[in-house]
């Protein structure tokens, strides 16, 4: 069972996300603000928000999915402590470099640091190698960690085991958990994506470095942030689910899911497809070879349809006339599947080449990601936390407030996401800090957006009081 | 017929001229793309006065920097230009404007060369002179040295387009073809421009490689980088098992 390091770890991840989770959230409607007219941030301010808005949101979302799988993989393998608490310092300092660079340097590329942005400095001269050493830093941090989960996995279980192949056949002798499985292959994409990560700071280094005698191919080098950049923000959202299959099942009071053929095969289409999906990111790239954006299109339907589809198949098979034990846990799952399939439309309607080049670098981005992230990704992890703090709570947890949680979730979530999608059906275009008045519906959509996400940010903040109480109590028992 | 055979008989003579200037570092095509033009006052032949802000508004500009007492590049330049810009007859989506870098041209000179051109009165060309030459060559990033022994300049053959909001969109050096002139003339009204990039020695993992003869991308070191990180998953996973399943079966033996 889990070790009390274990516990206390898991608990000071989670109050290091719902922090900068709440700040972060600050610095988007600040933006949305901006945006609207109400607030006059300079174009520099407002990109340096967006910058450390987008890193933030990827990276605490990522480690709140690798937190939640580590804590639960030890109901069937012995995690590693050392690698959980190296993940850790190296988060914390990787964060506090980047946050520094930003807010202090101005460095304000976006999250996506496309090439060569990073190496035009418009900003503090320091700013550039250290945002580079932080990527570097983080990038290693959550390597040992991955390879570390991987490696205790495969000491259980075999190759073909840990991909559940052997699900193929009828009446298998050893059966994979579900959460083995999606776990193992999350784990693969997200080392794969964190290997693309080092060969790409490597290749920025060596560019910084060599004073111009060695240049980067610009087509490389987007290939390369979009496979590290596109994939670690889907891996991030499967981590999450790998949480679902094991829990979802376990609070409603029902006995566990298990895996089949075709959760085994939806699951191992993801692992091939998600790794060539980001090249839909390069439909406007006429260099890019046709070959490589059909590519794309294919890999974009075919990473995500199979694991909704068995997904959402299991979550209605365990709902649809049965009664369960509706916990706040597992109506923030629900209500995260659903805003995952939402969200996942909206991509896989961007990720269509015919679509997309009406719909590319408007806010039409921005709204579907944030669906299956803001009503998604973090209502998983939000469950995943909520589930975790009351396990070691003494007193019996009132759900008094969890109806007004989740109606303000949804509609503060959905009038904030709404906004964006009006404003991608208008083409209105995203990551402009202001809006020129051609753009007649921009203003007013940017402050709706605001008051939306406003109103996402109280349950927020009561979750976050109420999560972080309990988790401090974990790591403080006698207090 | 004789003036056509001169003319390419001067611009063949100029070639190896021309590309020795492209490779000069302090001249890029790549250079102030996006950024505005000086807006210099401008005195143009049989026009009123105006400033360049005023003539670049009228309709995008592609703007040739030459001077009148040119031994060198300047003729063939805007020989070939002439000869090339025939395609685009009668066309007013744009204008060429020949400015004189040199102090020492006047209009007088200007409108000499309109004339020896075959240009006086093209509405499609203007000619002009400017006080503030200096901080205008200095907007497109041209450099012309002065050799005193030749008392001539060194200087490269650049034309710079320019649109309708003084944007510099794109830049040609050296004596180009009608595909060239025509993707400039596009880039001036907005129109979207395919490029690739200039062959670099100090790019070594090129996804592709762009053959300007055959006119086709082949596979590139850069494509290693792109199969590499799965690669090595794959073998991290592989190794991982050998050596997990190594120490399981030495802990059964030791047992």
């Amino acid at each position: 069972m889990e070790s009390k390091k274990l516990k206390k770890i898991t608990a000071v991840w989670i109050i290091v996300v719902l922090t900068l989770f709440v700040i972060s959230i600050v610095l988007g409607i600040l933006m949305r603000l901006n945006q609207g007219g109400v607030l006059h941030h300079a174009p520099i301010t407002f990109y340096s928000n967006m910058t450390i808005h987008g890193i933030t949101m990827i990276g605490i979302w990522f480690v709140a999915g690798m937190a939640g799988i580590n804590y639960l993989m030890e109901r069937y393998v012995k995690t590693s402590y050392s690698a959980n608490l190296i993940a850790l310092i190296l988060t914390v300092i990787g964060v506090l470099m980047l946050w520094a660079v930003t807010l202090i340097g101005k460095f304000h590329t976006a999250w996506t640091f496309l090439y060569p942005l990073p190496l035009r400095v418009m900003w503090a001269q320091w700013a550039t190698p250290v945002f580079l050493v932080a990527m570097s830093i983080l990038t290693t941090g959550w390597l040992i960690w991955g390879i570390s989960m991987m490696t205790q996995v495969l000491k259980k279980y075999s190759i073909p085991q840990a991909f559940a192949w052997q699900h193929f056949k009828k009446d298998p002798a050893v059966k994979t958990p579900p959460f083995i499985l999606i776990s193992m292959i999350t784990l693969v994409g997200v080392v794969t994506c964190l290997l693309v990560a080092v060969v790409l700071m490597a290749l920025y280094f060596a560019e910084y470095f060599s004073k111009g005698s060695f240049v980067n191919d610009a087509l490389l080098m987007k290939n390369l942030t979009y496979f590290f950049g596109h994939t670690i923000a889907n891996e991030m959202l499967y981590l999450g689910l790998a949480v679902i299959y094991e829990l979802f099942s376990e609070v409603g009071e029902k006995p566990k899911w298990k895996t089949t053929w075709y959760v085994a095969l939806a699951w191992n289409f993801t692992l091939i497809f998600i790794l060539t999906a980001f090249l839909h990111h390069l439909y406007m790239d006429f260099v890019q070879p046709e070959g490589f954006q059909i590519v794309g299109q294919i890999a974009s339907y075919m990473a995500s349809l199979p694991a909704a589809a068995v997904t959402v198949f299991s979550v209605w098979v365990a709902v649809y006339r049965i009664k369960i034990k509706w916990t706040l846990t597992n109506l923030l799952f629900f209500i995260g599947v659903a805003g995952w399939v939402i969200g996942g439309f909206g991509a896989v309607i961007d990720a269509t080449i015919s679509n997309n080049i009406v719909l590319h670098n408007t806010q039409w981005v921005p709204a579907h990601f944030h669906t299956y992230n803001i009503l998604g990704n973090v209502l998983f992890s939000l469950g995943f936390f909520y589930w975790f703090s009351i396990q070691f709570t003494d007193k019996v947890v009132s759900e008094k407030f969890s109806k007004l949680i989740l109606s303000l979730l949804i509609i503060g979530g959905a009038g904030f996401l709404l906004a964006f999608y009006i404003g991608g059906a208008d083409s209105i275009p995203r990551r402009f800090s202001n809006y020129p008045a051609e753009f007649t519906t921009a203003k007013p959509l940017a402050n709706i957006g605001a008051a939306f996400a406003t109103i996402y940010l109280i349950p927020i903040l009561i979750l976050f009081y109420n999560i972080s109480k309990r988790c401090l109590k974990i790591l403080f028992p006698s207090s | 017929m004789l003036k056509n055979i001169v003319s390419l008989l001067l611009i063949f003579s100029f070639c190896n001229f021309t590309d020795a200037q492209t490779t000069s570092a302090a001249l890029k095509e790549e250079t102030n793309i996006y950024e505005r033009v000086y807006d210099a006052p401008l005195q143009v032949v049989g026009q009123q006065s105006a400033t360049f802000d005023e003539l670049y508004a009228q309709r995008p500009v592609i703007l040739a920097l030459i001077f009148t007492r040119c031994t060198g590049i300047c003729n063939p330049f805007l020989v070939k230009l002439k000869e090339t810009l025939q395609f685009k007859d009668g066309d007013n989506s744009f204008r060429v404007l020949v400015l004189s870098f040199d102090p020492r041209d006047n209009m007088n000179d200007m409108h000499r060369l309109a004339q020896n051109l075959g240009l006086d009165g093209n509405e499609q060309w203007a000619f002009a002179i400017t006080e503030n030459i200096s901080e205008l060559t200095q907007s497109v990033s041209f450099d012309p040295v002065w050799d005193s022994a030749r008392q001539q300049f060194d200087h490269d053959a650049l034309l710079v387009g320019i649109n309708k909001e003084g944007y510099i969109t794109k830049k040609l050096i050296g004596l180009r073809e009608r595909g060239d002139l025509d993707l400039l003339i596009g880039s001036i009204n907005n129109v979207f421009v395919p490029t690739y990039r200039l062959p670099n020695q100090n790019m070594l993992f090129s996804c592709f490689n762009y053959d300007p003869v055959t006119g086709k991308n082949k596979p590139g070191l850069g494509l290693i980088f792109l199969a590499l990180p799965a690669v090595l998953t794959a073998s991290l996973l592989i190794s991982i098992s050998l050596l997990v399943r190594r120490s399981r079966r030495r802990k059964v033996h030791l047992n």
